[in-house]
C-alpha cells in the first residue's frame, strides 16, 4: 500500500476547508486577535513600562562599581589586565589624576579637567577609532565649555603636554560624575597611576559579588587610601522593580490564555459538532484518525497565525497612538508563538474528538 | 479463485450481549454484483461499515485480496479503503461547503495521490455521468440525482477494486436510480466486486446476486 497524504496536500485542503466555513475561520482569527491584543494592551503596556523604567534605572548606572584612589595609594593601569581575569564584568576603565586643560587658541580659556584614560574598549565611553597618542576626546558640552568650533581644536595643559581635541559621542552615564572631561586614551602597555577606576557589571545581580572581585585585585599598598562605591541600591531598586511588575504581568498572561483556550475549545468543539457528518463521511472514504486531527490543527494554526499578526498590528498601533511604551519585538513574537500554542492545545481534544466519530453513526440516513 | 472481499466467523454487537452478526461469513468476487438485502433494523448499514474496515469485529476477519485487513491499526485500514475502496452513501453525502470538482477529488488526498493528475480522472468520471458543466457549483445548487452521480464519480476516482453502497437509489427518482445502477454494474464489469445494500427490488432484480441477512 503507498503512503497516505502528502503534507502539502493535507496544508492545502485544511486551509481550503477554513476560507469554506468563513464564519467559523472568522471567530477563530479574531479570539486569537483579542487574546493578542488583550495581551499587548495591559500586559504589554506594563511590559514597555517597566522597560522603559529600568531603562531609566539602567541609565543611572545600576551595573556601576567606582573605585577612587588618592594620588599616593599606588593603583596602576596594569589593574585592568587582573580584572580581564574576573567573569562578570561587561566594561573596565581606568581615569589618571586629573589635570587642567584650556583651549590652546584662547589664553586663559576655561579650563576642564584632562583625564588619560586606560580601557577594555574606549567605544564605550564614545571614543571611535582612529586615535592616535596625542589625540584628545571630548563630548560636545565640554568642547562648547573649552570654545573649540566645529568640533576641531587643541588643548593645553599648564605642564605643557598638548593634544588635538575632537568630538566624541555624548559620554554614557555612569561617567557622568567625572563631566566636563578630556580624556586621553593609552595604550594597554602605557602604565600609569589611576586615579578613578569604574567597572562595569554585566547584570545588577553581580554588582556585590564583582565589587568583592574588584577589591581583591586593585593591589594598592594601602587599602585605607581607596574608596569603593557600587550602585547596590540602584539595583535592589531595580530588581524590585522587575519582580513586582513581572508577577503582575504573568498572572495577568495566564488569565488571559486560560480564558481564551477555554474559549477557543468551545468554538473548536461546536465546530466539529457542526461538521461531525463531514468528519464521518470523510473517515469512510479513507481518512486515518491521524489526518483528521492534523487537518484540523493546520486549520487552527492558520487561523491563530493569522488572528496573532492582526492583533499584534492592532495593538501595536493602539499603543504608538497612545503614545505609551512598546514592549520589545521578542516580547510580540512570544505573545504571537504562545497563541499559536494554546490554540493547538486547547484545539486537540475537539481534534481528537473529531477523529473518532463514528461513520456509521453520522452517515446514517434516518 | 481469492475472492475480492471475504468475510470469516465475524462477529459483531454494538453492546456484547447483543451480536448482529455472529460468525457470519460471505464471499465477494471480483466483477459481480451482489444485492444485501433484510429487513430494516436487521444491520444492512452496519455490516457494509464492517465490509468497509470502519467497524471492527469482535471476532472472525474480513479478507481484501486474501489478506486479513479488520486486524490492521486504524491507519492501514484507512489506507486499505482509500486504495482499494469505493463508497456510494445513500444521500451522496457530500461536502456542501466545497465544489463538485472538490467533492469528486476529496478521496485524491487520503491517497496520497497528485491532485493534478486526479483531476484528470475526475472530469472524465464527470463528463461520463454528466455532471462535468457543475464542476464549480456546490453541492446544494445541484439536484438529488446529480448529486449522488457526483458521489458516483467521487467513488469511481480511484477505480476500486471493491465497491460499497448504502442505499445508493434510496432517494432518487427511477430515471436516476437506473443511471446509478448501470454505473455500478459497469464497474463490475470492469473487474470490481460491487456490493450493495439496498430494498429496491429493481435494484436487486439487476444484480448478479443476492445476499439475504
Amino acid at each position: 500500500m503507498k503512503g497516505g497524504a502528502r503534507w502539502w496536500a493535507v496544508l492545502r485542503e485544511a486551509l481550503a476547508t477554513a476560507r469554506s466555513q468563513p464564519i467559523a475561520s472568522s471567530v477563530a482569527v479574531l479570539l486569537v486577535a483579542g487574546m493578542c491584543a488583550t495581551i499587548l494592551l495591559t500586559t504589554g503596556r506594563t511590559v514597555g513600562a517597566e522597560q522603559s523604567v529600568l531603562g531609566s534605572i539602567d541609565a543611572a548606572g545600576t551595573r556601576s562599581i567606582v573605585v577612587r584612589a588618592e594620588p599616593d595609594a599606588g593603583l596602576t593601569s596594569d589593574v585592568l589586565q587582573r580584572l580581564a581575569m574576573i567573569d562578570g564584568i561587561e566594561w573596565a576603565g581606568a581615569f589618571s589624576i586629573a589635570s587642567d586643560a584650556s583651549n590652546v587658541s584662547i589664553p586663559g580659556g576655561a579650563p576642564v579637567p584632562l583625564r588619560l584614560a586606560w580601557g577594555s574598549s574606549f567605544e564605550e565611553i564614545g571614543i571611535g577609532p582612529g586615535r592616535s597618542d596625542d589625540s584628545a576626546w571630548a563630548a560636545p558640552e565640554t568642547l562648547e565649555i573649552l570654545g573649540v568650533r566645529e568640533n576641531v581644536g587643541g588643548v593645553v595643559t599648564p605642564e605643557g603636554a598638548s593634544y588635538s581635541v575632537g568630538n566624541a559621542s555624548p559620554s554614557p552615564a555612569f561617567i557622568d560624575f567625572l563631566e566636563p572631561l578630556i580624556i586621553v586614551p593609552q595604550e594597554a602597555s602605557a602604565v600609569g597611576q589611576v586615579s578613578v577606576l569604574i567597572v562595569i557589571a554585566e547584570r545588577p545581580d553581580l554588582v556585590e559579588p564583582v565589587a568583592d572581585a574588584v577589591v581583591s585585585v586593585l593591589s594598592v599598598g594601602d587599602p585605607a587610601k581607596v574608596k569603593l562605591t557600587t550602585s547596590e541600591g540602584l539595583a535592589d531598586l531595580r530588581a524590585l522593580v522587575a519582580g513586582t511588575l513581572g508577577d503582575f504581568s504573568r498572572d495577568l498572561v495566564l488569565v488571559v490564555f486560560a480564558v481564551t483556550a477555554v474559549l477557543v475549545a468551545g468554538i473548536f468543539y461546536a465546530l466539529v459538532m457542526m461538521r461531525r457528518k463531514d468528519f464521518g463521511r470523510r473517515r469512510a472514504l479513507g481518512a486515518s484518525r491521524g489526518l483528521i486531527v492534523a487537518m484540523l490543527l493546520v486549520q487552527v494554526v492558520a487561523s491563530s497565525i493569522a488572528g496573532s499578526v492582526i492583533g499584534s498590528s492592532v495593538a501595536a498601533a493602539a499603543l504608538v497612538y497612545s503614545d505609551d511604551p512598546l514592549p520589545g519585538p521578542d516580547f510580540f513574537v512570544a505573545v504571537a508563538a504562545l497563541a499559536v500554542l494554546v490554540t493547538i492545545v486547547a484545539a486537540l481534544p475537539p481534534a481528537i474528538l473529531a477523529a473518532n466519530r463514528d461513520p456509521l453513526k453520522e452517515l446514517r440516513v434516518p | 479463485m481469492i475472492p475480492a472481499l471475504e468475510a470469516t466467523g465475524v462477529r459483531f454487537g454494538y453492546d456484547k450481549t447483543n451480536a448482529i452478526f455472529a460468525d457470519w461469513s460471505a464471499e465477494f468476487f471480483a466483477g459481480e454484483t451482489v444485492a444485501v438485502t433484510a429487513p430494516s433494523g436487521r444491520g444492512k448499514s452496519t455490516l457494509l461499515y464492517l465490509l468497509g474496515l470502519m467497524l471492527k469485529p469482535s471476532a472472525g476477519h474480513i479478507w481484501v485480496d486474501g489478506v486479513s485487513a479488520s486486524g490492521m491499526g486504524d491507519a492501514r485500514r484507512a489506507a486499505v479503503r482509500a486504495h482499494e475502496f469505493g463508497f456510494v452513501f445513500q444521500d451522496a453525502a457530500l461536502d456542501p461547503t466545497r465544489t463538485v470538482l472538490d467533492n469528486v477529488l476529496e478521496t485524491a488526498l487520503y491517497r496520497g495521490q497528485s491532485r493534478s493528475v486526479a483531476k484528470l480522472r475526475a472530469i472524465e468520471l464527470m463528463e461520463q455521468f454528466g455532471v462535468n458543466l457543475r464542476a464549480a457549483a456546490k453541492p446544494g445548487e445541484v439536484s438529488g440525482g446529480q448529486a449522488q452521480r457526483i458521489a458516483l464519480c467521487r467513488a469511481m476516482l480511484n477505480d476500486p477494486k471493491i465497491l460499497l453502497a448504502d442505499e445508493p437509489t434510496g432517494n432518487l427518482d427511477p430515471e436516476s436510480s437506473q443511471v446509478v445502477v448501470s454505473a455500478l454494474s459497469a464497474q463490475a464489469r470492469a473487474g470490481a466486486a460491487v456490493i450493495v445494500v439496498t430494498h429496491d427490488p429493481a435494484v436487486v432484480a439487476q444484480c448478479d446476486r443476492r445476499l439475504e441477512l
